[in-house]
């Protein structure tokens, strides 16, 4: 039995699989199911689910095709975490198990759950995808060969199309766990892909729909679970992130949801006073970015919501009053120099910004390990001799 | 019930390619796939896409290159009608908005590849098929509405009238297990390929030839079966794929004894010889005990050649291959591979429209033989053909859409399919005499008996012993028990009628490997190691026994029965290949 | 041991019993806290979505003042926002020299320089969170050894939030330091029952405060109403902001979810201080929205004898 993926035998462990299972013609609710399975440690999860399924239950379902983490099918949640069955080993979901070593796998969230580990992606996923015109809408004239782009715009570009739409981040997004009409993680990086691409003619457009939809890149709560759960390094939350910046910075689109009210307080206030000042945050996000904005109406009703908390935090003395009106500012040599900067950095032409995706990271010095015994005097021209041009 | 112009099944490369050119016309389209089609194995295709789009380049060289690569078997009146085609295809993706990776100067870059004459290769990143599929998929959520979608149907046969022409399919709904029939004036399959009859391979669990069994089994001819390919980078345990494009980046191959082996057997071209050259370059430093690895049975590549930050950039994908499948920072160490089952040049005979020999019927992708790869198929030049044949084929259905009527098909077929899966389904697995099987026991010999006989070198010992197993395991398949007795996506049952699908394609790839007593491509017999013009410089057809495409129901269902058809040649007549 | 002292704005602003109970508890430790009051706003990751390289020189010029203190051994923040802010913009500085060398030029100004590996500090820089500080530096056997008041029978559910602890390589969370699990370690050392409950890593909804107020107080009311299904007495949390959040809003959290929480929300220093001896007053533990009498009965004694 251990030869059954080939592998050679005494290689192979014991891995426990519990699946959640479902099946909604029976009428039941969902249950665990274990399986044990036994395979080489650094296969995947979704081969010891294979094996299962081969072997003892053919009625195990699971979406699957490539194995190779490209096709997208496979998503799932392995011991509460979003990702790819065919991308996780079984060693590691071994070692990130609850005590008992069990690996627990259970269908992706926020979405409804078909038969096992099975999920409708169509309203979550697909919809919102649909949501965002997620197709080119070509500068015009469209040239006769292709458009002459550079060559950082398209490699930049390439980390949203580097998604495979397996929903793993949609599976654990929590904005939309509370708010399911958010267009998540993966629609929004869809976004960005045309939004980024030099090509697109449609970026104010775009964004302004994504910026004023109360459900758009303004109801993203920023904690990162996309980030982490996706398998491909797409960084969502950080395309999202970037469809904010180029909206406010370069669109200078003003939002109904406050979006840009926040972001420019923060940053205003920070260049102000060196450091946060929350009793005038809040009132210039609804307000606008000024002292004033404590007066408009949108302003006035969210402080008065708060009045009661604010009477009691100011009797318990958490809130001193002279805090809150004149906030506390750093020293004056250090708030010029921390001015000195955001002048400096917001009056270039471009901004800077560095992508870690492209440039990846810097290595200590290291030669590559070589391969053992000697090397013959055909390696020193790596590219085909006869091919034009230099293989860089 | 659905009726439409044209109805696609398979949404990978070709089937998408094919619904866009017909919804243009202003056709009733509808695209059907077994999986949504994001998932279609087309995403898993890396390196490129050859064109010709360079100013200083000829397509003439193009099609050349792929004649040569074929080993002289491809038509080439096809290869002309490919290559010429495709310098426009490639700026019509770029137009629709495919990332292709651009050179200093903001044009598209292009990178070496296999058998290539000129660097030709147009690509995105090491994510070329996955760019391209997701762009047609945004253009056909674009055409929502002229433009219907069946995701996640499985088709189970394809229908035919009284007259013989294709009249259609009958498909189940996978989530409900509703069986549904669908008229179509023009029916194309683009179901792709058949690797998973061969264990290990690179193709998806999906690819199991189903549109290649439904057109063969409906008396349409396959041609150039024997025609397989294994490609020379897959990873030794699972059989993933790692691009030629390393290759074409400046990747090396070693044995060893950490020597050039390929300086030996194309010391032109090297590591970028045509893919045949290259797995028998590999397969043979084994055999001969120079490979690598515990068991002696891989071989390095060795991509640290590649200056790092251009690995990151162009082969980021198989970075992360490296490392999650096989523990290996490829930037830094060699990486084991061994030659694998990847694609396979033979299928469903076509002429250069996409058409089969039935009418109504056309084919295009992988699983169509137009031909223009012959004995052997030129990296890159894959996804140029789904596209280009895709793409006429859609145009030609829709062409003839508008010159006849809907055709009508009784539920018979229906039927016969429903109660063929309740039977599957109720199947007993204590029945007697013989103790049944598992489908994926039966499955797994499947594979590992192609992959051990009908591999990189065949002999006719080995071949007739593949064909006893293969008729055998098609004996057992009859009774061949699951275990899902459910409605809600069963893929228990799915997966025994692909079982079927891909025992036929495996028995005729056999039959045909038998037949043909030379070595060309891919094709190679240690017994007739030598190309043989005079005698087999000919295309090999597979057709059902008995079924007379012209006659619908007449004769029996046998088994494979072999024609001949000839090469096209236009410019290039055969010469000894070397590189 | 000598710290550089990061303590963030909101410490020093609208939870002022962090900042206080955290100046109380370092003599505890035998932490010298020297306080980078030059330093800035890390931007809790708004000036980055506004401006990369702003946040990244701001961060920078904190790193670099971190850098002057005489003796420090390493750079210390109470605030997950601002570990997570400022892990994100180390990241980017210290994986590209040329990078790095372009956001030096601008602090040159002032004369001040970020270096990756600071002369006379024991490796690279590093910037740790009080959390971590505990249990890395100091110990938890350490800790465990200090504790006067065990807070026995109080059951703590901990609440991570967001910033600390995803993305996991980004901010050092592996097999040797399993920083998501500090909190379950920590509350354990001190006595406490560690309440396990379904929000526990999630997002306290501060970040869209402002933007959709309904999703961001919806967040907070389910996490903290998923403690009290679990019978936690009380929450601990490493961040102020969340602590806005879940203290200051827990009455509108209450409107927006329907239903009563009464759960009170302790800053990690108070937690560690009632442990340690010291007195809810002067923890600051009377500041709070939501009061903490589950903790302390004010009438009587608090929890568990004092050694």
């Amino acid at each position: 039995m251990a030869e059954i993926n080939g592998s050679p035998p005494g290689a192979a462990e014991k891995f426990t699989l519990r699946l959640r299972r479902f099946d909604p013609e029976s009428g039941e609710a969902p249950y665990w199911d274990e399986h044990t399975v036994e395979l080489e440690p650094h296969r995947s999860v979704l081969e010891g689910i294979l094996q299962a399924k081969a072997l003892t239950d053919g009625s195990i379902g699971i979406r699957c095709s490539c194995r190779a983490a490209i096709c997208g099918s496979c998503g799932v949640r392995i011991n509460g975490e979003p990702g790819l069955a065919c991308h996780t080993h079984l060693d590691h979901a071994r070692a990130s198990a609850a005590a008992d070593g069990v690996i627990e796998v259970e269908p992706m969230g926020n979405m409804p759950v078909i038969k096992d580990l099975i999920v409708d992606m169509d309203a979550v996923h697909w919809k919102k995808v649909q949501r965002v015109t997620p197709w080119l809408i070509a500068k015009q004239p469209v040239p006769e060969r292709e458009y002459l782009v550079e060559k950082e715009a398209m490699v930049d570009v390439t980390q949203s199309m580097a998604c495979i739409q397996c929903g793993a981040c949609v599976s654990d997004c929590l904005a939309m766990e509370v708010d399911p009409g958010f267009i998540g993680p993966a629609a929004l990086a869809k976004a960005y892909r045309f939004v980024g691409d030099p090509r697109d003619d449609q970026q104010d457009i775009r964004l302004t729909d994504l910026a004023e939809d109360p459900q758009g890149i303004f109801d993203c709560t920023h904690c990162f679970k996309c980030v982490e759960a996706c398998p491909k390094g797409v960084n969502p939350m950080g395309q999202i992130m970037r469809l904010r910046r180029i909206a406010i910075g370069d669109q200078k689109i003003v939002d109904k949801n406050n979006g840009e009210r926040h972001e420019a307080a923060f940053t205003t206030l920070v260049k102000d006073f060196g450091l946060l000042n929350e009793a005038e945050l809040l009132p210039r996000s609804y307000g606008g970015n000024s002292w004033f904005g404590k007066f408009h109406p949108a302003a006035g009703k969210v402080l008065l919501s708060l009045l009661g908390v604010t009477v009691k935090a100011v009797m318990r003395g958490k809130m001193s009053p002279k805090l809150a009106i004149f906030g506390h500012k750093l020293p004056k040599q250090d708030l010029d120099a921390v001015k000195k900067i955001y002048e400096k950095i917001e009056s270039r032409e471009e901004r800077y910004e560095l992508n870690l995706y492209i440039t990846g990271y810097d290595e200590p010095d290291e030669t590559p390990v070589p391969v053992a015994a000697a090397a013959s005097s055909g390696e020193e021209s790596p590219a085909a001799p006869d091919t034009e041009g230099s293989a860089n | 019930m659905p009726s439409h112009d044209i109805l696609i099944i398979g949404a990978g490369l070709a089937g998408q390619r094919a619904a866009l050119a017909a919804a243009q016309t202003g056709s009733s389209v509808a695209i059907m796939s077994k999986v949504h089609p994001v998932r279609s194995h087309s995403v898993a295709a890396a390196g490129g896409i050859n064109a010709a789009i360079n100013v200083a380049d000829d397509w003439r060289s193009h099609a050349y290159d792929t004649v040569k690569g074929s080993d002289f078997l491809g038509d080439q009146d096809a290869i002309e009608i490919m290559c010429s085609q495709a310098p426009a295809e490639v700026m019509h993706l770029e137009h629709i908005g495919v990332t292709f990776h651009r050179n200093e100067s903001g044009e598209l870059d292009l990178r070496a590849f296999g058998g290539a004459s000129m660097k030709r290769t147009a690509y995105v990143a090491d994510i070329t098929g996955q760019a391209i599929l997701h762009v047609l998929y945004e253009q056909l959520m674009k055409h929502h509405e002229t433009v219907d979608r069946y995701e996640e149907w499985f088709t189970t046969s394809l229908l035919q009238d009284d007259d013989g022409r294709c009249c259609g399919v009958v498909a189940r709904d996978v989530r409900t297990g509703r069986m549904e029939t669908f008229h179509a004036k023009n029916t194309i399959l683009a179901c792709g390929g058949a690797g998973q009859a061969y264990r290990p391979t690179t193709n998806a669990l999906i690819v199991t030839g189903d549109g290649i069994a439904q057109a063969y089994r409906l008396g349409a001819p396959l041609m150039d079966m024997e025609m397989v390919q294994y490609h020379p980078t897959t990873l030794a345990e699972n059989g993933i794929l790692i691009t030629e494009g390393a290759r074409g980046e400046g990747a090396v191959l070693l044995n060893s004894e950490g020597e050039r082996f390929m300086e030996k057997y194309a010391p032109n071209k090297m590591e970028l010889a045509s893919r045949d050259v290259v797995s028998r370059a590999e397969q043979t430093e084994i055999l001969e005990g120079r490979g690598v690895g515990a068991e002696r049975s891989g071989i390095w590549l060795d991509i640290t050649k590649v200056p790092r930050k251009r690995t990151l950039e162009a082969l980021r994908e198989i970075v992360n291959i490296g490392k999650d499948f096989a523990g290996v920072d490829i930037t830094r160490e060699p990486i084991m591979i061994q030659p694998g089952q990847h694609y396979i040049m033979g299928g469903v005979k076509t002429d250069v429209n996409g058409a089969t020999s039935i009418e109504g019927l056309y084919a295009a992708g992988e699983v169509a033989c137009v031909s223009v790869h012959g004995g052997n198929r030129l990296g890159a030049n894959s996804l140029l053909d789904t596209l280009i044949f895709g793409r006429r084929a859609g145009e030609h259905a829709a062409a003839r859409a508008a010159t006849i009527g809907m055709p009508r098909a009784t539920d018979a077929q229906l039927r016969e399919d429903s109660a063929t899966i309740d039977a599957i389904i109720a199947r007993d697995r204590n029945g007697s005499p013989t103790r049944p099987r598992r489908v994926s026991e039966i499955k797994q010999e499947l594979g590992d008996t192609m992959n051990k006989y009908v591999a990189v070198y065949r002999d006719q010992g080995g071949l007739e012993q593949a064909l006893e197993i293969v008729k055998r395991l098609q004996e057992e398949s009859k009774s061949a028990y699951i275990d899902d007795r459910g409605t809600v996506f069963n893929q228990d049952v799915l997966g025994a009628l692909e079982l079927g699908y891909m025992l036929d394609c495996a028995q005729a790839t056999v039959v045909a490997a038998i037949e043909r007593k030379e070595s060309r491509g891919a094709q190679f017999r240690t017994d007739f190691p030598k190309r043989n013009d005079e005698q087999w410089l000919k295309h090999i057809d597979i057709s059902i026994n008995g079924k007379d495409p012209a006659r619908p129901g007449g004769g029996g269902v046998g088994g494979p029965q072999i024609s001949y058809s000839p090469v096209t040649i236009t410019q290039w007549q055969p010469e000894e290949r070397k590189y | 041991m000598k710290v550089a002292y990061w303590p963030g704005c909101v410490s020093r602003g609208f939870t002022p019993e962090l900042h206080g109970s955290m100046a109380l508890l370092a003599p505890l430790l035998d932490i010298e806290l020297v306080e980078l009051d030059r330093a800035c706003c890390t931007g809790a990751g708004v000036i980055a979505e506004h401006n990369q390289e702003l946040a990244d020189t701001l961060n920078a010029r904190t790193f670099a003042l971190a850098q002057q203190v005489e003796g420090a051994e390493l750079m210390m923040n109470i605030c997950s926002t601002c570990q997570g802010a400022q892990s994100e913009c180390q990241e980017r500085l210290d994986a590209n020299a040329e990078y790095r060398g372009h956001v030096n030029e601008t602090l040159a100004a002032e004369g001040l320089t970020y270096e990756k590996d600071p002369a006379g500090w024991a490796g690279s820089f590093t910037n740790k969170n009080f959390l971590w500080l505990l249990v890395e530096e100091i110990g938890l056997g350490a800790l465990r050894a200090k504790v006067k008041r065990p807070l026995t029978n109080l059951k703590v559910g901990p609440f991570y939030g967001c910033y600390i602890v995803r993305p996991r390589d980004r901010l050092g969370i592996d097999a040797e330091h399993p920083r998501d699990h500090y909190l379950h370690q920590v509350i354990d050392a001190l006595g406490g029952t560690v309440i396990e409950y379904a929000g526990m890593r999630k997002c306290c909804g501060f970040p869209i405060i402002t933007m959709n107020k309904d999703a961001s107080l919806k967040q907070a009311g389910r996490h903290l109403g998923d403690a009290v299904d679990a019978d936690a007495d009380c929450l601990v949390t490493p961040c102020p902001l969340c602590h806005l959040n879940l203290d200051m809003q827990q009455p509108l959290a209450e409107k927006v979810v329907g239903r009563d929480l009464d759960m009170p929300v302790l800053h990690l220093p108070q937690l560690v201080g009632l442990a340690l001896g010291l007195e809810p007053k002067e923890l600051g533990l009377s500041r709070h929205v939501v009061k903490p009498t589950s903790v302390i009965d004010w009438t009587t004694t608090v929890v568990g004898a004092a050694a």
